[in-house]
């Protein structure tokens, strides 16, 4: 059978079409039933796939509502509002009409992924039914009828052709609409809502805290708390009519009763304050925003105000807070515009990560989100005792009029507060790296061990076994993808190699475990933790080039002269067997040590000698220097706890095995290009707009250093002269200061872009790629296998030449690798804080930058960057800023950037979800403001130490407020910080 | 890795409601004109071609054309303006149109027995009404019906069908233009489905030389599916001619 | 009916005896002067299309479809929306129509129906403003020719105005004005369009000169035959344009006679013509099938 669709669709340059589209009717649409005698017939009539069976006769949908065993049928509303309780395992046994399917994917496509991801797990039963092209469930849309209720009677059509067609079985509807639930009701449908049926399943445990609680159902309490929202249809007349204004709202993280709105075309973003300008407004919500007049504007109030509502009844303490944003002093330069928040035209909620804090026990609980910028959200619970231990996730479902906070509901635990994989769990999450197991599917494609090299393999790889190679890489690195060798061949030439694990002969295209690894991208480093992107079993044994261990090798061989000229470059691939798997300490021991005259300390020295030269040509052509504390955490083996953070050594064998890794990579990138014209996969790093150097420059002009940043080359240049005899330290402040200058580096495919923005800025090449690491990033697999095609070895699948395709790929690449990067920077940050827990110590800092009231303080023992405050909130402050000069200055004491101070550093625990480190200054002394060495008073009397802590505490409470901004501040530098180390 | 551009569902169904190696409806008729010497129309799915036939005839314009050994075979493609979905500016003189006449007398040349009509000349036209996806062959099945109506001597039918990939993966056949815009690239083939012999193949992108054969295959076998369904129109187009001739009884 | 439709060579016998046969008030084909031959009228069949109609008259066959598109006024009348003709010649029709051949003929044809829905008592413009001087509704009406058996003009005329009848305006759901960028947008939905007011709409007539008798709807015999004619569109009983075709000439009475026998004759079409309409069902799925 045959119809067709109309509609009016809007082309992209404004023109409207009409549509038509066809529509096939069927009659081999099955109903999913292994049981049903007929819809057999037809699927073995029809020798369609194999008869799997959709649904299980183990699973038992038990409520008290339906007597016995039954299947379920969902309205669009239901999964669109339920989710989180339809991912619950006691599910089972379901329907998912397509006309449901298709509402879902139009109205929201996130909920559509998680509800086809339960879909594709066999073990949950969720049948899709194709209703409408099914001959007996398709109707036609009526002249006049609107779309939603065509589809509520698709809906209800296929609900009774299934009651029809198995009579013997149950099934039951659910839906969220009243109005729904009466016609299907009235069509003898059985029909409950969704928490009817929840509030009535015999197993419910945890189910029931997962029901999102839909605004009828709060009870109506009488006061509204906030101003009445306008409707959809008002708000877009009044913003077409410039009365209101759309944008995205964005709470504060100091002071919970404000929020801007950043609308386009305004400078300034309008300020919303108190309940009735926030009007329920969460951060991220598109909002509608009603302008005041300009004598009612006000100034951003810089105060700090922290919601401690612990009940939702009572909101005295919220007008009190309301009435001191009001006194807040209103600066007259500083007028910004002012507004409120009318309504909401889309809202952007998602799940939150938080605490237990507060509530009535019993009836509801108070969730504080981690993020400062979420208002508290009440949930309800039965088994609050248990989630108060624990870090948990919640999701907002909606906010009412008459109540103080959002309504939400418990989606699932992380584990116990503080605890070392609770927060490993919380960084992974929130930085959203996929860390479960890996599937059955994915270790099906392991090899079978034992694993033995055949004849085969010889037959097709170059035989290096002979040859001195060894590995040199980190202390306690298990997944070695590099090694390296060096001879003589001839007189005057050099062979230089470096052979890099070959795991795209392990990793086929296409299977499971080449696609979980794209999915992953990057094996990601926590302190304690590595989340591998390939299974162990390659990661850390038949991909790591161990020593001693015959393993397949992508080999890339330079022939050489003495001046690290390159004569001649091949890649193959080959058979290695690594004499041995050193660490830079161990290597930088055998180059030092002139007794030792063996194959690896001679081929180690040529590479070191050569490796010299390969940087000094380097740096001559421009390539940054740059600088980024890094830091270890030693942990202790049994308790998982931090022993002590201590800076990177770096020897000079880190720097050689780097320069030959740059050298092969650059190789490479050149090689693939060349064979590979439009899809071939380079890294790129864009010169930064010369606006990013601001800082760097200013800073550099107080120092007196002219710092040029006209090219990378002239940064280069004027870096390397920014040396201060008196302080060491200023050269790699400066660097560090560069570093965060800098754009990151991507992941791009060659016919994307234009040749001239192929270039590496950091690098100062022209082409740059990434071959070296393929056992923790997915981009070098791909450049293997381009590589592999290009030198014969393997033949190219269609994925590799799509343009569009690896196009796709880099971008989920590029932004994998950002965020492992913050994930591990949060997972050191997080041990840090733990380190420090409960100690208080004196360590050696610089100033990085001065500001009006405080100091920003750098670490370099622990990288950690910290504020010194200068004053006391409102107390008169012993300094005099000097705006000009960038000083502060207290008597004869003078701060400039890069000085060098000592300060005590401790850690203030007093909000769980939000430690943060204290300092206070030990020298230079002034009077009145600094603290006494501890090494000194440390034999002085308890009470001291005691009114130290005191004092420090008193100060805390008042410092919060403004180390709160400089923490952000401090994020955002973190996460520009690091971004050179791994280009 | 991304569910996006899925073409077909889990279970098996295009975005249509078809299954991957299901034709769309076909629905054709002979003899549409009474001034053309034959014409035909044909619905694949919604795709409309009209198609007629002159000739074979003098050769028209200058002598100097005329062929000894065979008879010319004059094709012209044309689209009407609103076949599209965004209006078209004019019917035919593109680019994309002189490229279908070629690709369209490329085809029916291998098809006719032009041998038989030396210093003649066949015009064959065909009019797209509604674009719909696998234009160009509805233009060589309409315009294989309308030579069938014109009673010029075939060698056997030619007909074409388009053929794509969907989901990277499952080879579909008779592409709509949904598939079109949404998928990757279209396979285009034209065959004498009887004998199995490719007569114009096109690729709208690059395709995987991995994918290429069953891709092919699957186009070919689409050629054949529709020839069935062409034959069955002209039989009963000629037992319905022929009905007062009892003709039609003879077959 | 069968010599007719072969008929293409100027047989003088044959001539002599359509002569003949007209000043007695009987055609070839049987029909009286002022007859019609049958007339066939289908809605709908260019799906995609916001209006379409085909009509058969005899063995002339025309398809027309509505096209709409967004576009900005011109400035002299920033409250007029637009309506463009575009008359394409298939060759299908003909051989001679390959190519550039039909031009002359498409573009005599649309000039005559531009003309003809100029005034604004015809076809009011100001029902397709959206905003003032800013946006407005372009109707396309294409006309393509698919077969030519005589009396184009009457027949494209009729089509038009089917399908101008059959197009529906999508309906304006919202305006938005941002600066120099405006964003309309309309109901997705089929069901809620606005249909045109076409009572205004003209028909054609072409009054065929046969030595001194006129008829109306020549075929293609008769129009060979003539010496000239006068197409005459008439539009609520008003003549909105009238072009002389043809090589001959008339004398002012005969002329004046013509006018008065297309308007008569342009009333009778019209009547039938919406009557017609009024029973056409939607949905038939048929077109060139059948």
């Amino acid at each position: 059978m045959f119809t067709t669709k109309s509609f009016i669709k809007k082309n992209k340059i404004g023109n409207f079409l009409k549509n038509v589209r066809e529509h096939y009717i069927r009659d081999d649409i099955v109903c999913g039933f292994s049981s049903c005698y007929s819809c057999q017939n037809i699927q073995n009539n029809q020798n369609i796939g194999c008869s799997k069976d959709n649904f299980s006769s183990n699973h038992v949908n038990r409520c008290k509502l339906v007597e016995g065993n039954h299947y379920l049928i969902l309205d669009t509303n239901v999964v669109l509002n339920q989710m989180d309780v339809l991912e619950d395992n006691l599910f089972g046994n379901v329907i998912i009409l397509h006309t449901v399917l298709n509402e879902v994917k139009h109205r929201s496509l996130p909920i559509f992924k998680r509800l086809m991801s339960i879909i594709d797990n066999p073990s949950r039963h969720f049948y899709v039914f194709t209703n409408d092209h099914h001959k007996d469930t398709f109707i036609h849309q009526e002249d006049q009828e609107l779309i939603n209720d065509y589809n509520d009677r698709c809906i209800r059509k296929a609900c009774t052709w299934y009651h029809r067609h198995l009579p013997k079985e149950k099934f039951v509807f659910l839906t969220e609409d009243n109005e729904s639930k009466r016609i299907a009701l009235e069509e003898n449908i059985m029909t409950f809502s969704m928490s009817e049926y929840v509030h009535n399943l015999s197993d419910k445990h945890l189910v029931e805290d997962k029901l999102a609680k839909v605004s009828s159902s709060f009870p109506f309490t009488g006061k509204d708390i906030y101003q009445a929202h306008m409707s959809l249809v008002e708000l877009l007349e009044g913003i077409r009519g410039g009365k209101l204004y759309q944008g995205t709202f964005k709470a504060s993280r100091e002071n919970f009763l404000e929020g801007y709105i950043n609308v386009d075309g305004f400078d300034d973003p309008i300020i919303v304050q108190g309940r009735e300008g926030l009007n329920r407004a969460v951060d991220g919500d598109i909002v509608a925003v009603a302008l005041f007049e300009k004598e009612h504007w006000t100034s951003p109030t810089e105060i700090i105000l922290e919601d401690e509502g612990v009940v939702e009844e009572n909101i005295d303490e919220l007008v009190e807070k309301e009435k001191e944003i009001k006194k807040a002093i209103k600066k007259k330069g500083d007028i910004k515009p002012t507004g409120k928040v009318v309504g909401v035209i889309r809202r952007k909620w998602r799940q939150y990560c938080g605490i237990l804090e507060g509530g009535i026990e019993g009836v509801y609980q108070l969730f504080v989100p981690s993020n400062r910028s979420i208002p508290k959200i009440r949930i309800e619970t039965r088994q609050a005792e248990f989630l108060k231990t624990q870090k948990l996730i919640v999701t907002i479902d909606s906010w009412p009029q008459n109540s103080r906070y959002p309504h939400g509901h418990f989606v699932r635990a992380l584990g116990v507060i503080g605890h070392q994989d609770t927060e490993n769990e919380v960084v992974l999450l929130e930085h959203d790296v996929p860390h479960s197991q890996f599937s059955e599917e994915v270790l099906r494609c392991l090899p079978k061990l034992p694993w033995v090299i055949t004849e085969e393999d010889e037959s097709r790889r170059v035989d290096l076994r002979h040859i001195t190679i060894c590995s040199v890489d980190p202390p306690g690195c298990t997944d070695i993808d590099d090694a390296l060798h060096c001879r003589i061949i001839d007189d005057n030439k050099l062979e230089v190699g470096v052979h890099i694990a070959d795991v795209s002969h392990f990793i086929r295209p296409g299977t499971a475990i080449d696609l979980e690894a794209a999915s992953r991208a990057t094996t990601v480093y926590l302190v304690n933790k590595r989340i591998d992107m390939v299974p162990e079993l390659l990661s850390s044994n038949l991909c790591s080039l161990r020593g001693g261990e015959e393993r397949f090798a992508f080999s890339c061989i330079w022939e050489m002269d003495y001046e690290a000229n390159i004569l001649s470059t091949k890649f193959h691939k080959s058979i290695i067997k690594s004499k041995s798997a050193m660490t830079y300490e161990e290597a930088q021991l055998i180059i030092d040590d002139k007794t030792k005259n063996d194959d690896i300390a001679f081929g180690l020295r040529g590479l070191n000698k050569l490796a010299k030269i390969l940087k000094t040509r380097r740096l001559e052509k421009g390539a940054l220097v740059l600088a980024s504390p890094e830091v270890k955490i030693h942990m202790d083996s049994e308790t998982m706890e931090p022993l002590e953070v201590e800076v990177k050594k770096l020897f000079e064998t880190n720097s050689m095995v780097e320069e030959f890794m740059l050298l092969a990579n650059i190789s490479v990138a050149e090689k693939i290009l060349q064979d590979f014209p439009d899809c071939a996969m380079l890294r790129r790093h864009p010169t930064p707009p010369s606006t990013n150097f601001d800082p760097l420059v200013k800073a550099g002009k107080h120092l007196g250093f002219d710092i040029q940043i006209d090219s990378g080359k002239k940064l280069a240049v004027s870096l390397d002269q920014a040396v201060s005899d008196s302080n060491p330290y200023l050269n790699t402040m400066l660097r560090i200061l560069a570093t965060r200058c800098m754009l990151q580096a991507v992941y791009f495919p060659s016919g994307t872009l234009q040749k001239s923005d192929f270039f590496h800025y950091g690098l100062a090449v022209p082409l740059y790629t990434h071959f070296t690491s393929p056992i923790r990033r997915y981009a070098d697999i791909i450049v293997h296998r381009l590589l592999a095609v290009s030198c014969g070895a393997d033949s190219t699948y269609p994925d590799l030449l799509d343009k569009h395709k690896s196009s796709d790929l880099c971008q989920n690449l590029n932004y994998r690798n950002r965020m492992a990067q913050y994930a591990g920077r949060a997972s050191v940050a997080f041990n840090t804080h733990l380190f420090f827990k409960g100690k208080i110590q004196d360590e050696e800092g610089y100033v990085l930058f001065v500001k009006k009231n405080a100091l920003q303080i750098l670490l370099p023992k622990y990288g950690l960057e910290c504020t010194l405050y200068l004053s006391k909130k409102g107390d008169e402050s012993l300094f005099v800023y000097d705006e000009e000069e960038q000083t502060q200055k207290a008597g004869n004491v003078v701060f400039h950037a890069f000085d060098q101070v000592t300060v005590r550093v401790s850690l203030d625990s007093k909000n769980i979800q939000h430690e943060k480190f204290v300092l206070q200054l030990v020298y230079p002394y002034i009077e009145g403001f600094s603290v006494k060495p501890l090494i000194e008073s440390e034999g002085a009397d308890k009470s001291n130490m005691e009114q130290q802590t005191m004092d420090y505490q008193d100060k805390c409470n008042e410092q919060v407020s403004t180390m709160k901004k400089n923490k952000r501040k401090t994020q955002s530098n973190n996460e520009k910080r690091k971004q050179k180390k791994k280009v | 890795m991304s569910r996006k551009k899925e073409l077909i569902s889990n279970i098996g169904l295009r975005l249509d409601g078809r299954r991957a190696g299901e034709l769309r409806r076909i629905r054709c008729k002979l003899g549409v004109f009474s001034e053309p010497d034959g014409s035909a129309y044909i619905e694949q799915g919604l795709t409309k071609v009209l198609a007629a036939v002159y000739g074979p005839h003098q050769v028209r314009g200058g002598r100097s054309k005329a062929q000894h050994d065979s008879a010319i075979v004059n094709c012209q493609f044309s689209m009407a303006v609103f076949s599209t979905g965004e209006r078209k500016r004019r019917p035919r003189g593109d680019r994309k149109s002189t490229e279908m006449s070629i690709h369209l007398h490329q085809a029916l040349v291998a098809a006719i027995k032009v041998e038989l009509y030396p210093w003649t000349q066949i015009d064959v036209y065909v009019e797209v009404l509604h674009a719909d996806g696998g234009i160009y062959p509805a233009c060589v099945n309409a315009a294989t019906l309308a030579l069938i109506d014109a009673g010029i001597p075939l060698k056997e039918y030619v007909c074409a069908c388009t053929a794509s990939l969907a989901n990277d993966d499952i080879p579909m056949i008779d592409i709509s233009h949904q598939e079109e815009v949404m998928g990757g690239p279209t396979l285009t083939v034209a065959a004498l489905p009887m004998s199995k012999k490719v007569v114009l193949l096109e690729m709208s992108q690059r395709f995987h030389v991995d994918h290429l054969p069953k891709v092919l295959k699957t186009a070919l076998q689409g050629c054949v599916d529709i020839k069935n369904i062409l034959d069955v129109t002209v039989s009963n187009n000629v037992k319905e001619i022929g009905s007062s001739t009892r003709w039609g009884n003879m077959t | 009916m069968l010599i007719l439709s072969s008929e293409k060579t100027d047989n003088p016998a044959r001539i002599e005896r359509t002569y003949y046969l007209i000043s007695e008030n009987i055609r070839i084909d049987g029909r009286e002067r002022e007859d019609y031959r049958p007339m066939e009228i289908e809605t709908d069949v260019v799906s995609h299309a916001f209006g379409s109609s085909r009509l058969r008259l005899a063995n002339t066959d025309v398809l027309v479809a509505v096209k709409i598109e967004v576009d900005a006024p011109y400035p002299e009348r920033p409250l007029e929306g637009k309506l463009e003709f575009f008359v394409d010649c298939s060759a299908n029709a003909t051989p001679e129509f390959e190519g550039r051949g039909g031009e002359e003929l498409a573009v005599e044809l649309s000039n005559c129906l531009s003309s003809a829905y100029r005034s604004e008592e015809v076809f009011n413009l100001k029902k397709l403003c959206i905003m003032k001087g800013r946006k407005c509704w372009k109707l396309y009406v294409d006309i393509l020719l698919l077969e030519v058996g005589g009396n184009l003009f009457d027949a494209v005329s009729i089509a038009v105005k089917a399908a101008l009848w059959n197009t529906q305006i999508p309906k304006i759901k919202s305006i938005n004005v941002d600066g120099s960028n405006i964003d309309i947008q309309v109901c997705d939905d089929i069901f809620s369009c606005t249909k045109l007011d076409v009572t205004g709409a003209p028909l054609m007539v072409t009054v065929c000169k046969i030595g001194d008798k006129c008829i109306v709807d020549p075929n293609a015999a008769e129009e060979q035959c003539s010496v000239g004619a006068v197409v005459v569109a008439v539009s609520r009983g008003n003549i909105c344009t009238i072009s002389q075709t043809g090589t001959g000439s008339f004398h002012p009475d005969t002329f004046k006679s013509c006018l008065i026998l297309g308007i008569s004759v342009a009333q009778r079409l019209e009547d039938s013509l919406t009557e017609t309409l009024g029973e056409i069902k939607a949905n038939q799925d048929v077109g060139f099938l059948k």
